[in-house]
């Protein structure tokens, strides 16, 4: 069942954008959180928007979105094809000093891909429960085959600025030395337009991308804003302290629009998904608003 | 041992890796040399049994319990030419078979050959200096029965069952360092080449034979 902001806040236009920000800085007092930063890309009025769009935080897992365009270069450029096999081995270098660690099975939102241990899964099955399901394992072992600085690289091709990819995930002893992968609310809605707009190598290979978006099995951030006929392209990333969501979202009748929604919290701190949601229909509302006033 | 196993006539072709197409012989470097640790040079299989299909490697057994498809789960860090049928395994690899048999036996259960674990070839982007993967007599096992391999004490444990029971087999030392293991038993039987009756082999040259004894 999906989770709705409780009190729809009146509809303020995007071209007013002073008042919508003015929402996200209420919203961000109201919600006690540490910080709150939203971009928006709306490919129907060419809207940009921004709210502590530039602002870094801890990526969690919607860092596995920048893996996956990673993953779909190495696609483009012939060195893995999608039914290439791939070991599964829970084993991995710490990119603080090179030290082994392992994701926790029990931590990882997937345990299929554990289960799958000493045999193999083909590089489409990874990609897809790296991001359907957010699962660790699948994410760090693709993030191994291609090579986190091959796939560091493939983003800076594109100009993406706000996607800071450092490490693998569960890697404790990174974290712990402050090596952590970073984005921005910015940077998240510029690879969400890559994919939208079939910049990321191809248009089959975008399309393959936001297929596997489109199946996420995480609902309760963006998609939980939204009235039922919308549908969402997400991938959600959540750690004791940060709850994002990023997404690309089609309502009928318009063309689809991007929007990250970044937060940070205290570890104790309630109603992260709520916020998500709450922003994700101010955004909503804002870009309908903006519609009706055009026509 | 069952009777079909018995009377089972071995179904896979013996080759002579320096007669096959150049892809191949790039990459299983039949009869040439690699470089261990310690910098001596290890001589490579020369003659391989040939696996048409993955039905046929499932259907093939090289011992009673373990069949040939065990052997050759590689995944996309193996050589381009040896991810697709027909694929090629050093004929040694029989003899590894018959060892894991044996540890087989001992523990009285599945014994599980890890991906990447079995016969790896030279230009496999895992293997290092003169792994003896590429000599089909190495076995990276990640599970026995239903106890994984991916603590000190439980590869402890099977790596003592193992010497008893394959008195002059190599197992891989505990760690977590480099060339050390700690999520699966690696044990091998060392740079062993077979070479079958049936293999072709060159005509005997007394000047290439080298010194009389």
């Amino acid at each position: 069942m999906q989770t709705r902001p409780p009190k729809p806040p009146p509809v303020p236009s995007l071209r007013s954008t002073g008042d919508l920000r003015e929402r996200f800085a209420e919203l961000e007092q109201v919600v006690g959180a540490r910080s709150l930063a939203v971009a928006i890309s709306d490919f129907e009025t060419g809207t940009e928007f921004e709210f502590n769009g530039d602002r870094w935080f801890h990526a969690a897992s919607t860092i596995k979105l920048a893996v996956l365009v990673g993953v779909y270069g190495a696609i483009h450029r012939g060195e893995l094809l999608l039914q290439s096999r791939v070991h599964i081995r829970n084993r991995f270098l710490s990119a603080y000093d090179g030290s082994p660690y392992r994701v926790r099975g029990d931590r990882d939102a997937n345990a299929e891909v554990h289960r799958e241990i000493g045999r193999t899964l083909r590089v489409a099955e990874l990609a897809d429960s790296m991001i359907t399901s957010s699962s660790n394992l699948a994410t760090n072992l693709l993030l191994d085959l291609v090579g986190l600085d091959v796939l560091q690289r493939t983003l800076d091709s594109f100009g993406l600025e706000g996607i800071d990819l450092r490490r693998g995930v569960e890697d404790e002893l990174a974290y712990q030395h402050g090596i952590n992968n970073r984005v921005t609310a910015e940077g998240l809605v510029g690879l969400l337009r890559l994919i939208e707009e079939e910049r990321a190598f191809s248009p089959a290979l975008s399309r393959q991308m936001l297929d596997i978006l489109h199946r996420q099995q995480f609902r309760s951030g963006i998609p939980a804003g939204l009235p039922r006929e919308a549908r969402v392209a997400n991938k959600t990333g959540d750690i004791s302290t940060v709850a994002h969501d990023a997404g690309l979202v089609y309502l009928p009748g318009r063309k689809p629009y991007a929007i990250a929604v970044l937060t940070e919290w205290e570890p104790t701190a309630t109603g992260r998904s709520t916020t998500i949601a709450a922003a994700s229909y101010l955004a909503y509302a804002a870009l309908i608003a903006d519609r009706a006033d055009v026509e | 041992m069952s009777s079909s196993y018995q009377n089972a006539v071995f179904p896979l072709r013996l080759v002579d890796g320096r007669r096959l197409e150049r892809r191949y012989r790039d990459v299983l470097l039949p009869g040439g040399t690699l470089c261990d640790h310690a910098g001596r040079a290890r001589v490579l299989p020369r003659y391989f049994y040939e696996v048409t299909s993955w039905e046929q490697a499932r259907a093939t057994n090289l011992s009673r319990h373990f069949t040939v498809s065990e052997f050759i789960h590689t995944d996309v860090r193996e050589a381009p030419a040896l991810r697709v049928f027909p694929r090629y395994i050093p004929c040694a690899t029989v003899l590894l078979a018959f060892a894991l048999e044996q540890l087989r036996e001992a523990v009285g259960t599945y014994v599980f050959i890890g991906a990447n674990g079995g016969y790896c070839s030279p230009r496999h982007k895992g293997t290092g200096a003169a792994s003896p993967h590429c000599w089909g007599t190495a076995a990276n096992i990640y599970r026995i029965g239903d106890t994984y391999l991916d603590t000190p004490d439980t590869i402890r444990r099977f790596a003592a069952l193992a010497h008893e029971v394959i008195p002059t087999v190599w197992t891989r030392p505990l760690g977590d360092q480099r060339a050390l293991t700690d999520d699966h038993l690696h044990i091998d039987l060392g740079y062993v080449v077979s070479v079958p009756r049936e293999a072709p082999g060159e005509s005997y040259n007394l000047k290439l034979a080298g010194e009389p004894l």
